[in-house]
């Protein structure tokens, strides 16, 4: 009962409407960006939208394979037999490519594949396509799979990177696990949704914004010192409040949700998501599926969600009003937008990658791993429990605060 | 049942709202009086548990109410002054919330809240929001969430302020009707409304209670002062900046003035029954000033 009313004073707020229905617009505008600017290139030039989109899904359809090395040495082959013919390939003064219908034909279809496999046999760091498999000597064929080890022990080995032993061998076991060889295939929605989901810190701050006068609103309407001296206005009335506002925000921010991974997965397609997440970037370590790694952030984002939940809760149960709690909350959210990290180590970097903004990127292929003592915890892991515990502590805080609140002129 | 108040005192600092107040309060209606400032909603909102004592503690049958917690809320009903509403509810779904507040079993809410809706004449607006209802039609809410638990502790900060003539009347007869077997605590610089319906009278200055009396003995202190004189325009003009007027009526060319003062003003003044206001004003003088018009008399002091 207290919990409904609780929640139907949160919905009935004109505000709440207001800021639903803007986040929301936002959220669609912002998700929806990609397709709307989606572009892809064939001889006759430029198709947008969806006619772009089916294009590049049936091109890329043809090279749904699996990744053997007999597969990338054949591929790697056609491509070095294209450039030994002068008069297919162009020069810019920088670099030599294909022209005309030997890209059109034979590369544009599959780029993106062709530049995955260039770049797994580059150095870290270092920015290839197409034109540089002519450079491989396929003699003996090539060993894609054991390019990719060693790709990722230099990345290991880095000196810029400053890992402990413990942390790469954290890395290493998780890295065995991935399979091999690599199905490849279409995965264009997958990977708008995975490179997209820090645009959902606008959700986030929508919820926060319509969850703030939860408790400080009572004191800033002056209702608090009647519900304070009423029989449960210390005890389930406090409970009732906050599970209205996590109701409220799960179901605010699964809205939200929806409408981010909807509008992708509508307009690029499902398709994608049981393939390897190493098919966008040979280095990734998760043996995960594009699904499985969408699911995973998108619950550590539900985990975040929660903690700020937390955190909005606490400053509106210690504050006389609701827009204090916001200039709070505000910095909190937005300035760690405005900082860069400047490498994957160091207190710096990594206190960086747990604020919440950060923490919505998913920072698939950065090794970016927080040891304590002789454990080692990835950045979903650390995230996850940090936010988890961020969440038990401030509960309790915002109880103890709006119990202990004093009613005062 | 007994309230007791022990050395209670809230300090800000240096200051302080109520100063080592103690009492013992049994069922009745008190009348809680006092200038601006005098410390009479600080007290209330301790007695509500909603402000901490800085100093002091209240008891319910000599337990701490701090200990009894829910269950001392339980007998509590608290009208604070010019507290807010929630603009986007009904009346209806204001009552049914404060009801679970409250803890009322769900198939008493129901009828009780329709019941006291009723009783404030706001059944025919039940369904209405709030945003749209008059002062006079929150303070009504206000009385019927308060009455909402039956308890046996009505605290009311100012209930009548805001009101108008007959709304006040119709407030004091609720407070009545309410006010049996309960202790009724009614905080007001409306002197007029507690002399009909209080037995006793707490009256604070400085945090601390300067005179606590049953109604019908509370103006013996004063008996003797206060004076009647029938004079021209020029000699109440006169009269005025001499004496503490309370009172000053126009009749046939000549001015009735009503004055509290220590011995005869004048030869001919007459000694007249002290009333509840005489009384405020010889204790408050100029710091009543400003309450007094509400209460209709015209201000020399």
């Amino acid at each position: 009962m207290l919990v409904k009313y609780e929640f139907l004073k949160i919905l009935r707020k004109k505000s709440t409407r207001i800021v639903m229905a803007v986040s929301l617009l936002v959220t669609a505008f912002l998700f929806g960006l990609p397709i709307l600017q989606f572009q892809t290139y064939h001889q006759e030039g430029v198709i947008k939208g969806f006619e772009g989109i089916n294009y590049e899904k049936e091109q890329t359809a043809k090279y749904a394979v699996s990744l053997t090395d007999t597969y990338i040495t054949e591929a790697i082959r056609e491509v070095q037999q294209l450039f030994d013919n002068p008069d297919y390939v162009g020069y810019d003064g920088h670099e030599r490519f294909l022209i005309e219908n030997a890209y059109w034909d034979n590369i544009a279809p599959k780029e993106a594949l062709l530049g995955m496999i260039a770049k797994n046999f580059a150095n870290p760091n270092e920015s290839v396509g197409y034109n540089s498999l002519p450079e491989l000597d396929i003699s003996e064929g090539v060993n894609f799979y054991r390019a990719r080890q060693e790709k990722i022990e230099k990345l290991l080995n880095a000196s810029s990177n400053g890992m402990s032993e413990k942390q790469k061998t954290y890395w290493q076991n998780m890295n065995s696990k991935v399979d091999e060889p690599f199905q490849y295939g279409y995965y264009k929605g997958w990977e708008v949704i995975i490179s997209s989901f820090e645009l959902l810190t606008f959700a986030l701050f929508a919820v926060c914004i319509v969850i703030a006068p939860v408790f400080s609103g009572e004191y800033q309407a002056g209702t608090d010192a009647v519900i304070l001296s009423a029989k449960y206005g210390k005890t389930k009335l406090t409970t009732a409040k906050i599970i209205a506002s996590y109701l409220f925000g799960v179901l605010a921010f699964t809205l939200h949700v929806i409408i981010a991974l909807g509008l992708p997965l509508a307009a690029f397609g499902f398709e994608g998501w049981d393939l390897p997440l190493q098919i966008a970037n040979t280095t990734i370590p998760y043996p995960l599926t594009f699904l499985q790694a969408a699911l995973i952030q998108l619950s550590v984002v539900y985990l975040v969600l929660s903690a700020l939940i937390g955190l909005t809760l606490l400053l509106s149960a210690k504050m006389k009003s609701p827009y204090l709690v916001l200039t709070v909350l505000a910095p909190v959210l937005f300035i760690p937008l405005f900082l860069s990290p400047n490498g994957t180590t160091g207190v710096y970097n990594l206190t960086l990658f747990l604020l919440p903004y950060r923490a919505t990127v998913p920072e698939l292929g950065n090794y970016i791993s927080y040891q304590f003592g002789g454990i080692v915890f990835d950045a979903f892991t650390m995230r996850a429990i940090l936010y988890a515990v961020l969440t038990m502590i401030m509960l309790p805080i915002a109880r103890i605060g709006f119990k202990k609140h004093q009613v005062s002129a | 049942m007994e309230l007791q108040l022990q050395h209670l005192s809230k300090h800000y600092g240096t200051k302080y709202a109520v100063h080592d107040v103690s009492t013992t309060l049994s069922p009745g209606v008190y009348g809680l009086l006092g200038a601006n400032g005098a410390g009479k909603t600080t007290l209330m909102r301790m007695l509500c548990g909603v402000l901490a004592p800085t100093f002091g503690r209240i008891c319910l049958d000599g337990q701490s109410i701090e200990k009894l917690g829910e269950d001392y809320y339980a007998h509590l009903g608290y009208m604070p002054q010019d507290f807010g509403f929630y603009p986007d509810f009904t009346a209806r779904e204001f009552m049914r919330y404060m009801a679970a507040v409250k803890g009322l079993d769900k198939k008493e809410v129901k009828d009780r809240t329709e019941e006291l809706l009723k009783l404030v004449n706001l059944h025919h607006v039940a369904d209405k929001k709030i945003k749209f209802f008059s002062g006079g039609m929150k303070q009504r809410l206000g009385i019927a969430q308060a009455e909402l638990n039956s308890p046996d502790i009505l605290i009311l900060d100012e209930p009548t302020a805001g009101l108008d003539p007959k709304e006040r009347v119709r407030f004091r007869n609720l407070i009545s009707d309410f006010a049996k077997e309960k202790i009724v605590i009614l905080s007001t610089h409306i002197v007029s409304d507690v002399s009909y319906i209080a037995d006793t009278i707490l009256m604070m200055k400085d945090g601390t209670f300067l005179l606590q009396e049953p109604m019908a003995a509370v103006t013996d202190c004063i008996r003797g002062k206060v004076w009647e004189l029938l004079v021209s325009d020029r000699e109440a003009a006169e009269y005025s900046s001499r004496f503490s007027v309370v009172n000053l009526h126009h009749e046939n060319g000549k001015v009735r003035l009503r004055m509290i003062h220590e011995t005869i003003p004048a030869a001919d003044a007459i000694t007249v029954q002290p009333s509840l206001e005489d009384l405020f004003l010889y204790y408050f003088g100029e710091e009543a000033g400003t309450e007094r018009s509400e209460s209709g008399y015209v201000s020399k002091i």
